[in-house]
């Protein structure tokens, strides 16, 4: 359903991604492990066209875009099969809980607002926050925010959803709500491209794992065979680092 | 000449000023109107990529930092005449509330310039890409979601260079404007320059009167546009 | 009225002019050596909420920011005397109040002007300071004293530069009103030349380039002062 093709993109003189391929099939759960500086969170914002990469293309179902010199029409069309969710929530701050679901719906889509509220209420709901519709972003917790975030990005049904290290910003004790709330989602067969650090999701909730280190992707594959038989030496080394030991023995 | 204080000028002189505010409203007016709009000029021409563009708007600012009220108002008054002279055009008939607007338009912008400017940097760049992310376009991303943050933010530095605008404006008597202050004058030359004091203290009353009246409306309207947005009121 | 400047009476009109630059400093230091203590200890009576002089800081800051500086001027200019005038009077001081110098009167006009700014600067500037560091002066045993004089005061100092350097250049600017006053400072000595030839297009331009000079030259050394207290220590909140 979404294929990337050798992307490319530096930053000045760093080079962060030197040829990246990428396959998601329709109701995947990918997941994209590395650490801090491997290009996990630009290869996400490259697909968005949040950064322009310097090569690359990416086929959208019927769509094929070079990511290099997209044309603000495509730019469009990719954003209307997509959704993002960000790091540090970006929620509107100027609007309402519901608003943020429904700003996209009603100005992006063309949705009708009473539907459009509907759709809004349907997907806070999903991720329990019904009783907050009227809040400010400024009145809610980190783990609050991040699950509006989410509830925009569900409630635009995109064929996909980019999850940047979503909860990376957030308290040790928020964490666990909004992985929940991902997890729901991933078992409605939301296809969802995750960067993140948080390694049981990988395993539990991914059917696939990538691991990039360097600017490229060292090694692929399902999370049982990813985690418990490693096959490439860096990907070892990566998961001695980050894993705790009980972690593989438990696997 | 008398010199004793006798505080019932100063309750005389309140009323008889009073009707002048409208020649001070009438020239802050115009000078807010014309004065921001040059100052979203230049507050385009610092945010933009063109490097020589951003130099002048910078440097116009610095100059306009840099200059007395009160020289720049002569500047202009004589100035502007002598230069439209060479084209044939006269303009020493003009009122002298036509360069008073045109000084503190110019010095007007040069503050809006960096009121806006500050404004938009204070939006998280975040904001943006998470608008274009829900299918925002780029005009529906700023109409929608950066300016009416940055207008919160804007607010109480638009009030405070309203305030200086109409402080500075006082001086618009030098160039023989009758507004509140150029009235306060004439009473005074009036009385034979006897009881000067009183009027000014009379003349001083108003314009704090205003000043509050101003910075009240502003705390108002700042409450009233930033319910429930903490972090955009500190911002 | 002739066409083109006169640029032989602009050079010249930049000299006389800037033989009133002395006195505009004069001015602005002595008003800055007076206000930045008392705007200081004012601005710890708005903070502490002391009673009474918190009030009375209040009014005073507000007043001052919400007239005029040229009625702030006309003000004291014609009130000072009065009051000298009574007291001279009653204890039989023989002294003409109109012999008074009006350098006397900017000092206290400007003077009164800048506190009321400083109040304002240091009252937002101790404010982020922390209570932390007052409290953990505390703690090491330092008295309130010391820890103001060597805690809490030197990081005040650093957040409040760009705003004592604003206010500077305010006053800078303000010193242009002391015509007002009769005082010789530099637009004062601009008009003088400029009414005896009518080429005041030339003399406004020549202080327009003075003040540009000051303003910028004191802009700078407020950036350099800056960037050598940061070396010592991080600007909190930054």
């Amino acid at each position: 359903m979404l294929e990337i093709q050798n992307i490319h993109k530096s930053f000045g003189e760093t080079t962060v991604l030197s040829g990246v391929d990428l396959q998601i099939g329709k109701g995947d759960v990918v997941v994209v492990l590395g650490p801090s500086g491997s290009g996990k969170t630009t290869l996400l914002r490259c697909i968005n066209f949040l950064e322009k990469a310097d090569k690359g293309e990416a086929i959208f179902g019927d769509i094929q875009v070079d990511l290099h010199q997209a044309s603000k029409k495509q730019i469009q069309a990719i954003r209307k099969r997509t959704a993002f969710v960000f790091q540090n929530y970006n929620l509107f701050n100027n609007k309402t809980v519901l608003e943020n679901v429904t700003e996209g719906l009603i100005i992006g889509r063309k949705i009708p607002k009473e539907k459009a509220i509907e759709i809004a209420k349907n997907a806070l709901n999903k991720v329990e926050l019904e009783d907050k519709y009227t809040a400010y972003p400024a009145e809610l917790s980190g783990g609050q925010q991040q699950r509006v975030g989410i509830a925009r990005a569900v409630a635009l049904s995109p064929d996909i959803i980019l999850f940047d290290e979503p909860t990376s910003a957030l308290d040790p004790e928020l964490v666990g709500e909004v992985l929940e709330v991902m997890k729901t989602i991933a078992k409605e067969g939301t296809t969802m491209l995750v960067v993140t650090h948080e390694m049981s999701f990988a395993k539990d909730v991914a059917n696939k794992v990538v691991f990039m280190d360097g600017g490229v992707v060292v090694e692929e594959g399902p999370p049982k065979e990813f985690f418990e038989n490693p096959k490439e030496e860096r990907t070892r080394k990566f998961l001695r680092r980050v894993l705790p030991d009980d972690f593989i023995y438990h696997i | 000449m008398e010199k004793y204080f006798d505080a019932t000028y100063i309750w005389e002189s309140i009323p008889a000023l009073l009707p002048f505010l409208k020649v001070t409203f009438m020239v802050a007016g115009l000078s807010v109107l014309f004065g921001s709009l040059l100052g979203l000029l230049l507050a385009i021409m610092k945010l933009g990529k063109n490097k020589l563009s951003q130099q002048i708007a910078h440097g116009y600012t610095t100059v306009m930092r840099c200059t007395p009220s009160i020289v720049l108002l002569f500047l202009i008054y004589y100035g502007v005449p002598a230069i439209f002279i060479n084209f044939g055009i006269n303009l020493n008939d003009m009122s002298s509330a036509f360069f008073v607007v045109i000084t503190f338009s110019l010095q007007f912008g040069a503050l809006m310039s960096e009121v806006i400017r500050s404004a938009y940097e204070s939006i998280d760049k975040g904001q943006y890409e998470a608008a274009v992310s829900v299918g925002l376009s780029n005009t529906q991303a700023y109409g929608r979601i950066i300016f009416p943050q940055a207008f919160v933010v804007a607010l109480p530095n638009f009030g405070n260079a309203l305030l200086e605008l109409m402080k500075e404006g006082a001086l618009a008597y030098t160039i023989g404007l009758i507004d509140v202050m150029g009235k306060a004058n004439l009473i005074i030359a009036g009385n034979y320059n006897s009881h000067a004091l009183e009027i000014y203290i009379g003349l001083s009353l108003i314009y704090w009167v205003l000043s509050i009246m101003i910075e009240q409306f502003f705390l108002k309207l700042e409450k009233i546009f930033s319910k429930g947005r903490k972090d955009l009121k500190t911002a | 009225m002739p066409n083109g400047l006169d640029i032989p009476f602009l050079i010249d009109t930049f000299f006389v002019a800037l033989t009133g630059v002395p006195i505009a400093m004069l001015i602005t230091i002595v008003s800055l050596l007076i206000a930045l203590p008392l705007g200081f200890l004012l601005a710890l009576t708005r903070i502490n909420r002391m009673p009474i002089l918190n009030q009375f800081s209040r009014v005073y800051v507000s007043f001052v920011r919400g007239t005029p500086v040229i009625v702030q001027i006309f003000i004291i200019y014609n009130s000072v005397p009065l009051l000298l005038g009574t007291i001279f009077e009653k204890y039989n001081i023989n002294m003409n109040v109109y012999e008074v110098n009006p350098i006397w009167y900017a000092f206290i006009v400007f003077s009164l002007n800048t506190i009321a700014t400083l109040i304002e600067v240091f009252r937002s500037a101790i404010n982020t300071v922390s209570k932390g560091q007052l409290e953990a002066a505390h703690s090491v045993g330092l008295t309130t004293a010391q820890a103001f004089i060597r805690i809490i005061i030197p990081q005040t100092l650093v957040v409040a530069l760009p705003n004592i350097c604003n206010a500077t250049v305010n006053l800078i600017k303000a010193t242009s009103l002391g015509y007002a006053m009769s005082l010789p400072e530099i637009t004062l000595k601009a008009q003088v030349a400029a009414n005896a030839s009518y080429n005041y297009i030339e003399a406004y331009i020549a202080i327009f380039i003075i003040y540009l000079l000051i303003c910028s030259l004191v802009e700078y050394a407020f950036k350099r002062y800056e960037k050598r207290l940061r070396k010592y220590q991080i600007a909190p909140a930054a």
